[in-house]
């Protein structure tokens, strides 16, 4: 027995079997915090037929076909317009200006705004770093050692066949299946081990196993430790390997993370069970 | 059972039975690309397959509330509702038509305002009463609101001089406020001229002329005060805007009486003629009851309509332009799954003013206590605004709240309804189940046609 949404009432307030509450838009993540949804930066990889960005960088991670050997280098400026640009303010609220980064990455979206109004669907000069580049680098003084050659820009959004007029649907070419949530922040995993204070994510112990002497002096452990023999706790500083890390949570979370119950690590079999 | 699938010819009186009440919480459509399950809360329609067909239906004939949303619940669907009972609370004015002439230079027998006068002295709207209208419609008006101001009558023609000052003047303040305003007139079309032209092709009005055929069928029903026919005199007059329309648009609407039921006809010849759209409604309601609607006159209009909306697929399907008002908007509406506790903004956001400065729900209550709304010096009577409002709810009109397409008619003119009742709803349904079924095949067909379905891509 199939049933399928028609008109766009029908298909905004359908809830397909086996999706869950939050597939529907008055109830996605999207609503409270958006940007853990989808990863909009992703449409940028292959904005240029030929290669492949970095989502958020003028990074070149692929190239195909005879701009194989571009990987590596840097897109610095497509038509005429720079991809980074320096960054000069002050270091201390009130201190004088100075230059705080020669080369920071300008935001996809904005930069490429008018090359897309202006070159969507055509050819446009793209200037890439001479060599290989794997910190940022400024545009040059001199731009004649830059490696200059003729892209195609890949348009946003898809065009009807029919009608040759735009569809409110990304270019199909721009992201593959899984793309667009791909590089997305674990949402749970990352913030679940990061945040503190009363983020929604940070709902957690902290310091478990607590034992308070006759001085006023606590012993415990972090609840991040792998062993929680000898009791102490160990500072977090995102390295330490005898702290549960993020890697560990994102293979292995069902089997590190434990149950606390009043502030003690909780074992089966306990008179409290 | 529901059933336009399997036939060549869909009848209006196939219609009527297929369309008729059963459930207010469901409608079944058979097209002929498929079944289909339309839910009125929302408008949200769906393609089902032939059990689930066979299981609503069964459910649908027994009108059992529990099963029906158990059914639904299984198939991730619900019943609840979209719209409330609660009125629209201080609706802003957005949009106001000036009855700039209470006078008219035809006769026809069926016009609502009775010659032009609504039954009163003839006479023309002053120029202070026009602009403090104007001053009424930009009141609360914000920078990137849209309102419109529409000129009626009687004919509004008329009454030139204070159609033009009042249209500069909402120009002006619109763009000192940032906000944008749109035009229309209402007019007979006997008085064009082509400064007219020029003038609504710089304000970019929506002309709407009222053509009710051609020659002799419009010429019966239109006739001048001293009887000879308009029809040509009408055509030789607009003719020039036909050609000039850019910024503007000339429509033709027809009212549609038992003397004038060839629409096929006329909607061929006046979109051939260069008309934006053409529009059809039934007359319902007439003053002297004379040419009013019956049940089976309507049955004849519905198989015109359906004759109508026919072609209108093909066109579409062929990927030519066939401006058929009626269809346009039925598939504009129905792709979104528009649903409104109203038939129309009369009394909220729209409201009529008459040649003496008092306002009232719509165009069609100039003068008539039955829709007075206050006055431009005192502004929106808003106790019978509410009173108008809650009243007027679709959830407080019988026998709606039993039928499946309330949402989508609203419950009908409030005009009509108030003066006559609701003597179309097998039309307005017949009209609707058709619509809904070309609606589904227009869809598989023509996706792009309703803009926003990437299934043409590739």
């Amino acid at each position: 027995m199939t049933i399928n949404p028609k008109n766009l009432t029908a298909q905004l307030h359908f809830r397909a079997a086996g999706n869950p509450p939050t597939t529907m838009p008055e109830t996605a993540i999207s609503n409270s915090y958006p940007g853990l949804e989808f990863d909009f930066r992703n449409i940028w990889r292959r904005l240029f037929v030929g290669i492949e960005l970095h989502e958020s960088d003028n990074y070149v991670v692929r190239g195909f076909g005879k701009h194989r050997n571009l990987v590596g280098h840097r897109l610095l400026i497509v038509a005429g317009d720079p991809t980074v640009t320096a960054v000069v303010g002050p270091q201390m609220p009130g201190g004088s200006s100075g230059q705080l980064s020669d080369a920071t990455m300008l935001e996809w979206s904005n930069s490429m705004a008018r090359v897309l109004h202006r070159h969507a669907g055509r050819m446009v000069k793209c200037e890439f770093t001479a060599n290989i580049e794997p910190q940022p680098v400024p545009i040059p003084d001199n731009r004649r050692g830059l490696l200059s050659l003729q892209l195609r820009v890949r348009p946003i959004f898809a065009s009807s066949k029919t009608t040759r007029g735009a569809l409110p649907v990304i270019e199909q070419s721009l992201v593959e299946p899984g793309e667009l949530t791909q590089s997305l922040c674990s949402p749970w995993q990352n913030d679940y081990r990061e945040c503190a204070c009363y983020y929604w994510a940070a709902s957690r112990p902290d310091y478990v196993n607590v034992d308070l002497n006759e001085r006023g002096v606590t012993t415990g452990n972090n609840w991040l430790a792998k062993n929680r023999d000898p009791k102490e706790y160990v500072p977090d500083d995102f390295a330490d390997s005898r702290l549960i890390g993020y890697e560990d949570l994102f293979q292995n979370w069902q089997a590190l993370l434990q149950f606390v119950v009043e502030g003690k690590d909780y074992s089966p079999g306990d008179k409290s069970d | 059972m529901s059933d336009l699938g399997d036939t060549q010819t869909v009848t209006a009186r196939r219609l009527f039975e297929v369309s008729a009440p059963v459930s207010p919480d469901l409608h079944l459509v058979r097209s002929q690309v498929g079944l289909h399950l339309l839910l009125p809360n929302g408008n949200r329609l769906f393609d089902v397959d032939a059990a689930t067909f066979e299981s609503l239906e069964a459910v649908r004939q027994s009108a059992n509330g529990g099963a029906l949303e158990e059914l639904l619940r299984a198939k991730g669907l619900d019943l609840r509702k979209f719209i409330d009972d609660a009125p629209v609370v201080d609706p802003q004015v957005r949009a106001l038509s000036l009855a700039v002439a209470q006078k008219c230079n035809l006769g026809c027998t069926y016009c609502y305002a009775q010659q032009g006068t609504f039954g009163g002295p003839a006479k023309n709207m002053p120029l202070q009463t026009a602009l403090l209208a104007v001053d009424l419609l930009f009141k609360d008006v914000r920078s990137g609101d849209r309102v419109n101001l529409s000129f009626l009558g009687g004919e509004p023609l008329v009454n030139r001089s204070v159609i033009r000052s009042a249209t500069e003047r909402a120009r002006q303040v619109s763009s000192e406020k940032g906000a944008e305003v749109t035009f229309s007139i209402t007019t007979n079309g006997t008085l064009l001229t082509p400064e007219d032209g020029d003038f609504f092709e710089q304000y970019g009005f929506a002309v709407t002329v009222s053509l009710d055929g051609l020659g002799q069928d419009h010429d019966q029903l239109r006739p001048f005060k001293g009887g000879q026919g308009s029809f040509a005199r009408v055509i030789q007059r607009v003719a020039p805007l036909i050609a000039q329309q850019r910024q503007m648009q000339v429509s033709a609407r027809v009212t549609v009486t038992p003397r004038n039921l060839t629409l096929k006809e006329t909607l061929d010849a006046f979109v051939a003629f260069g008309f934006h759209s053409v529009g059809f409604s039934p007359l319902l309601r007439s003053p002297t009851g004379s040419d009013e609607m019956t049940l089976s006159d309507l049955e004849m209009m519905l198989d015109q309509m359906v004759m109508c909306g026919e072609e209108f697929e093909r066109r579409v399907i062929a990927g030519q332009r066939y401006p058929f008002a009626n269809m346009v908007n039925a598939m504009r509406e129905i792709h979104r799954g528009t649903h409104r506790p109203y038939p129309c903004g009369a009394g909220a956001g729209y409201l009529g003013v008459s040649a003496d400065g008092d306002l009232s729900a719509c165009h069609r209550f100039v003068g008539d206590e039955d829709g007075a709304m206050g006055d431009l010096v005192n502004g929106v009577d808003r106790g019978k605004q509410v009173m108008w409002l809650t009243e007027r709810h679709v959830h407080r009109q019988q026998p709606c709240q039993q039928c499946w397409a309330r949402y989508m008619c609203g419950g009908g003119c409030h005009h009509e309804v108030i003066k006559r009742g609701r003597p179309a709803c097998d039309y307005i349904r017949g009209w609707l189940h058709y619509c809904l079924s070309a609606y589904s095949s227009l869809v598989s067909a023509r996706p792009d046609y309703f803009g926003s379905q990437p299934a043409t891509t590739h």
